[in-house]
């Protein structure tokens, strides 16, 4: 069973789907954060279990309590961890009691003094960071206290737009640190495996992620393993079950945890790429009761994947969202080659909702394998109607420092700052 | 006389005419052709020329309808009211016409005005989706 909102009508999933419901219209709040609709069309259909997706209500503990109280199957971890892991600001003093290092860093801050307060303690650059957030929604770099006034009212009222929840917390600002992130299954009979780590740190201004990559490029192995150690142990700690992804930023051999993601994230596919596992189903099988069936030792990685999101979105204008008609969308294929995505030609990009159109991973039996996949898969990708960042992600795979895996969270802003300085001309 | 011309050729010519106006929302059509030409119009009924007015708008055959779709506002259980109403009812105001249950809350759903029921879409019982068509309603 499929829901949509009445701007989603025409969309694939609808199209695909053994049912369709029709939720609420267009704007977010009446339709995918409409917490009675989607139980009541779970309820009305026979459904025994919600999956959230990512986005949304994925990361919702109250929504995943309604769920319980109706008989229905949350699929992902218990509210309770939810709300320790899930809520950031919790999760980072859960993570620093199982002996993890952690970002230094605050609760939720309750009003724009507490942050300045806070900020002050700390010490300039700080991030402001929506405890129920993700995809770099609620997020705000703050440099100086004469910003933070604006950046605190801003980061509220996106992070309560977009999660139905205003609250943020503060960290340090590490100036680019590279963001590894170890993908966990975990069920319900203690059973704890770690899916190697993904490279996320090709990262728009906002934050929010333009590429991925698994293993990441020269990791020490050291590092590695520590990251690996220290996610199944914050696991472990919290009684996590189904799937989750532990965020790391890693500065050289420092390691610090960021946040936990209590949800399937994006970027998952290059996961299922190199550990042949389908992570969506195992997410099924754990909430069904179902054990893992295998351990750490039976996991083993192979080659390297890489994806890119193809968003409606204006890279020479700061990314800004387009929405439209595609009037001719054509995906690539071919060995190595996958596209999760919900548009086709004629499809419309209404104005609601993330800009994302389409995934496109790449998988080779080495990095350079797949660097070379993923270019020809993008240069056979037509989307005609909207501007899109299939441009940008081949510039950025063309770069040395991309081709060569030596890059950090400051590699797309700073090239983005170089193309704009060439553009006007200025130094 | 050329058979276009022929009484009964133009008898023809002005049944379909008269048949694609009815079709429209149109008052009046006009063909010109080489220097001859056809007008229909729709003649405008007013209430002392129709028998058994006012109120009884469904003895009017042929009087374009105002659809008006009420539709869904949540998803749940779409029931009728009781007593039910039925195609053809003549509301004279403001009434429920039924209500949706969703997580057991009963939620009603009226006509917000009168009106004639022209079709019921639902079935008592049956799950509706946001925006599903309930009921359809001719304001006249």
């Amino acid at each position: 069973m499929a829901v949509f909102s009445e701007a989603d009508r025409e969309s694939l999933h609808v199209r695909q789907a053994d049912e369709a419901f029709c939720v609420g219209p267009g704007p977010v709040p009446r339709s995918y954060l409409n917490i009675p609709n989607l139980i009541s069309t779970a309820l009305i259909t026979g459904c025994d279990a919600v999956h959230p997706g990512y986005g949304f209500l994925a990361e919702n503990a109250r929504f995943a309590e309604i769920c319980a109280d109706h008989g229905l199957t949350f699929i992902g971890p218990k509210p309770t961890v939810i709300t320790a892991m899930g809520d950031k600001a919790t999760a980072k003093r859960v993570m620093a009691d199982a002996g993890v290092a952690t970002t230094p860093g605050t609760d939720i801050l309750d009003s724009v003094d507490e942050a300045k307060a806070a900020a002050q303690k700390i010490g300039y650059p700080v991030l402001l960071k929506a405890t129920a957030g993700g995809g770099g929604k609620g997020m705000r770099v703050v440099e100086s206290a004469a910003e933070m006034e604006r950046a605190y009212a801003s980061a509220t009222a996106e992070a309560e737009a977009s999660f139905k929840d205003g609250r943020v917390y503060m960290e340090k600002l590490i100036r680019n640190p590279r963001h590894i992130e170890v993908q966990v299954l975990a069920d319900e009979f203690g059973t704890v495996v770690t899916m190697g780590e993904r490279d996320c740190s090709v990262q728009k201004p906002s934050h929010q992620k333009l590429i991925e990559e698994s293993p990441a490029p020269h990791l020490t192995e050291r590092v590695r393993a520590s990251l690996f150690e220290m996610a199944s142990r914050a696991c472990k700690h919290v009684g996590y079950t189904n799937a989750g992804t532990l965020e790391f930023l890693v500065a050289g051999e420092d390691v610090y945890f960021m946040e936990m993601n209590t949800r399937i994230q994006v970027e998952h596919p290059v996961t299922e790429m190199v550990y042949s596992v389908d992570l969506v189903k195992e997410q099924i099988r754990i909430a069904a009761g179902e054990p893992l069936g295998y351990t750490q030792k039976d996991l083993q990685l192979r080659g390297h994947a890489i994806e890119c999101r193809i968003n409606a979105e204006d890279p020479r204008n700061n990314f800004s969202p387009q929405a439209g008609t595609l009037s001719k969308v054509v995906f690539p294929g071919g060995p190595g080659i996958r596209v999760d995505t919900h548009v086709y030609s004629g499809a419309m990009v209404p104005p609601y909702y993330d800009s994302m159109l389409a995934k496109v991973i790449a998988f080779g039996a080495s990095r350079e394998a797949a660097i070379a996949r993923m270019e020809r898969a993008l240069r056979e990708t037509v989307i005609e109607g909207v501007n899109t960042t299939i441009a940008q992600c081949l510039e950025i795979l063309a770069t040395p420092r991309f081709r060569e895996g030596r890059y950090d969270i400051g590699f797309l802003p700073a090239l983005l700052l170089a193309e704009a300085a060439g553009a006007t001309g200025s130094r | 006389m050329s058979d276009e011309h022929h009484p009964s050729a133009l008898t023809a010519r002005v049944a379909g005419l008269a048949e694609l106006l009815a079709g429209t929302d149109l008052l009046r059509l006009r063909i010109e052709r080489e220097g001859e030409a056809i007008e229909l119009g729709r003649r405008t009924l007013h209430r002392d020329e129709v028998p058994d007015m006012p109120g009884d708008l469904s003895q009017i055959d042929g009087a374009p309808a105002r659809l008006e779709a009420i539709k869904s506002d949540l998803v749940g259980i779409f029931h009728a009211s009781r007593p039910a109403v039925s195609e053809g009812d003549l509301l004279e105001g403001d009434r429920e016409l039924g209500y949706i249950e969703a997580l057991g809350i009963r939620n009603p759903v009226r006509s917000l005005g009168a009106g004639r029921i022209v079709s019921i879409k639902r079935a008592d019982g049956e799950p509706v989706e946001y925006g599903a068509v309930l009921f359809e309603l001719d304001r006249g």
